[in-house]
């Protein structure tokens, strides 16, 4: 696929019920290169998040346009848009957004079920996937079972498990503590050196993301407000 | 994704909310158990009648009667305008030429006429009166009788009678094998002629004597019908059979109803009618024509049988109606069912989009739930149909055989119905999944996804 850079252009996105209408994004240009780290920080309601839903393609815009790796995705039919967040794109949350009843194992295999993948196959690659995160010793455990850092992790081995080049996290450490914030962020910035991961991190710890991320884009009202790199 | 991965997850679904889907489970199981008891009646029904039809050499057979053979009574529904005598055409009267002319005919097996005589039947101590039949002994061999014991007697001349089990009953026998051998007493009526002048007639007015006498002939029982044909434009099987050899030698009344009494006076008794056997059904046809064409009326069951069919099909769709009220109910159960599971599932799904999945796996997903919610209901709804109709069919019989009626299977489960029950089933549970189906597959993974 060679570079990923990812080319956002007038971007807006309106949301119109029969009553009122929400103006979330306007006008947003922007570039990420292949291998960033950006932070995306904003106050709560300043469109962060609809970015970033946008970006993962789960989201379609009003208007404007989202290039990833010469593909414009603002154009994909809903089936497109599944195949590009099954195989360019894995996402985070703040709510780490694991399924109750299945293990860590299983969770993280998850993503290779649509991918038609067998289960031999699905099995072995997520436990490689769990090594990775530090969690092999807790495979079979259920969400409930594990702590938040811990949860995060098998989060974020899910979202790689595609082996995807831009990883999109909204809000990691929103639910976790100081120091365990900081793990997550540590292991989603050696993902980015080691692996040449592109991520792209919705945050409001303003702090974490300028120790951090190579790359700042704050937004507000829904309109970007400051675009620097900061390292 | 796979269907091993997709029948996978939605087993793990349906068995995390086990009551549930077992409910919804039973609710098909009573809607598919209600239309295949339905259904197996309607086709046991129709498989009795047709078999014995078609066991009894029905198909076969026609009946032959003069036109004026109870002229104006309907008993031809098809047939009877079209063969309406004109108006002072002389009638023919079928005699042993017209018998002989109609065996004759290509396709033709065997032609007996119908006689039948009144007679008072003696056994064991208890008697009955009834109708007896005269057979030749090569039709009582033939198909048409089913024996439960013994057999039909070998010649026209022996002095032997067939007898039916039924009949058996009424006098006190329950196991016709012990009757076998015994002997049986046939009291027929007939004219005496000595006495047929003026003095005795009086008499006979007054109530005094009349110029009846009855003859007592003793014949072996050598076999007990189970099931027969209805000769003959009385469509009362006879319970008591004889050779015409036997017959000849009775005293009898030579008719078999009151119009042969008028017949008689006009100087043009015949037999009242032929019964005819021919070798094949497609020589239903050709007879009837050839027949037709000498001045005969032909009654062929061969024709009410399409009616028969008719009606069976009215019947079982009749059946099938109120076993589809069943499963409407157990289809909106599952409807509500599926609804219930979007919601609980609403950011299950949305996670499932998140990483990948397309409205089509999501569709999928839930259309495989349902599928084999109906997959289980038919198999289930089949068993319970099975064991329900296996109750009532015992039941039926119990009360039944009280009565002498043989062991009957009012049931039928042909292999259709097996493979139907469950694929209809599952095509049912398919169409209630729609609806839930499309709606999990539209579901907005951003909104899913904040839900909690």
């Amino acid at each position: 696929m060679g570079n990923v850079p990812i080319l956002i252009s007038k971007l807006g996105k309106v949301y119109a019920t029969a009553k009122v209408r929400v103006v979330a994004l306007r006008d947003v240009n922007l570039r990420f290169e292949e291998g960033v780290f950006a932070a995306i920080t904003g106050a709560s309601g300043s469109g962060k998040s609809t970015l970033l839903n946008l970006l993962g393609g789960l989201d379609t815009p009003t208007e404007g346009t989202i290039e990833v790796g010469g593909r414009i995705i603002s154009e994909m039919s809903r089936e497109e848009l599944a195949l590009y967040r099954r195989s360019q794109v894995g996402m985070i949350f703040q709510s780490f957004n694991l399924i109750p009843g299945f293990g860590a194992l299983e969770n993280v295999a998850l993503p290779l079920i649509f991918s038609g993948v067998a289960k031999r196959e699905r099995r072995k690659r997520a436990a490689e996937m769990l090594a990775r995160v530090g969690l092999q010793a807790r495979a079979s455990h259920r969400p409930s079972e594990l702590s938040g850092g811990e949860q995060q992790r098998v989060a974020i081995a899910r979202a790689l498990i595609n082996r995807p080049r831009i990883l999109l996290a909204d809000e990691p450490t929103g639910n976790l503590d100081s120091r365990t914030s900081r793990e997550i962020v540590t292991l989603l910035s050696d993902l980015n050196r080691d692996q040449g991961l592109t991520v792209i991190m919705v945050t409001h710890e303003e702090a974490l993301a300028w120790e951090f991320a190579s790359r700042g884009v704050r937004l507000s009202d829904g309109a970007v407000q400051a675009e620097e790199p900061w390292r | 994704m796979k269907l091993r991965d997709h029948l996978a997850l939605s087993v793990a679904n349906l068995w995390k909310r086990r009551l549930r889907t077992a409910l919804t489970v039973f609710g098909v199981t009573i809607g598919i158990g209600a239309l295949v008891s339905m259904i197996s009646f309607g086709t046991g029904m129709q498989k009795n009648v047709s078999e014995s039809f078609q066991s009894l050499d029905l198909f076969n057979s026609l009946t032959v009667f003069s036109q004026d053979f109870m002229a104006g009574e309907r008993f031809d529904p098809d047939e009877r305008p079209a063969q309406t005598p004109p108006p002072g055409a002389p009638s023919v009267v079928i005699d042993d030429r017209v018998l002989g002319k109609i065996a004759a005919l290509k396709g033709v097996d065997i032609v007996f006429p119908d006689v039948r005589i009144p007679a008072i039947v003696r056994f064991g101590g208890k008697e009955e009166f009834r109708l007896i039949q005269v057979v030749p002994a090569r039709v009582i061999s033939s198909q048409m009788f089913r024996f439960s014991a013994g057999r039909g007697y070998a010649s026209d001349d022996e002095d032997s009678l067939v007898v039916s089990s039924s009949l058996l009953k009424q006098l006190g026998v329950d196991d016709p094998k012990s009757s076998l051998g015994k002997k049986m007493v046939i009291s027929s009526i007939g004219f005496d002629f000595s006495r047929l002048n003026p003095a005795d007639l009086a008499a006979a007015l007054g109530g005094e004597r009349l110029p009846f006498v009855t003859e007592d002939t003793e014949l072996t029982i050598v076999g007990a019908a189970d099931n027969q044909a209805a000769f003959g434009p009385i469509p009362v099987p006879s319970d008591v059979l004889l050779p015409p050899g036997v017959a000849k030698r009775m005293k009898k009344l030579p008719f078999s109803n009151i119009w042969d009494i008028f017949r008689a006076s006009a100087g043009r008794l015949g037999y009242p009618a032929l019964n005819v056997r021919l070798t094949s059904p497609a020589f239903v046809g050709p007879v009837k024509k050839e027949v037709t064409g000498m001045g005969l009326r032909v009654f062929a069951l061969a024709d009410q049988f399409k009616e028969v069919q008719r009606g069976f099909l009215i019947l079982n769709m009749v059946l099938a109606a109120v076993g589809m009220i069943a499963i409407v109910v157990a289809a909106l159960g599952i409807v509500n069912t599926m609804v219930m599971s979007i919601l609980e599932r609403y950011s299950e799904i949305g996670i499932m989009k998140a990483v990948g999945a397309s409205d089509r796996d999501i569709r999928r997903i839930f259309f495989v739930e349902s599928s084999a919610i109906g997959f289980g209901g038919g198999i289930l709804g089949f068993a319970l149909g099975w064991a329900v109709s296996g109750v009532i069919n015992r039941v039926v019989n119990y009360f039944l055989a009280k009565q002498g009626v043989p062991f009957i299977q009012y049931f039928s489960f042909p292999p259709w119905l097996i493979l139907g029950a469950i694929a209809f089933s599952v095509a049912v549970s398919l169409a209630a999944g729609v609806y839930p189906a499309m709606r999990a597959a539209r579901v907005d993974p951003v909104r899913a996804l904040r839900h909690d």
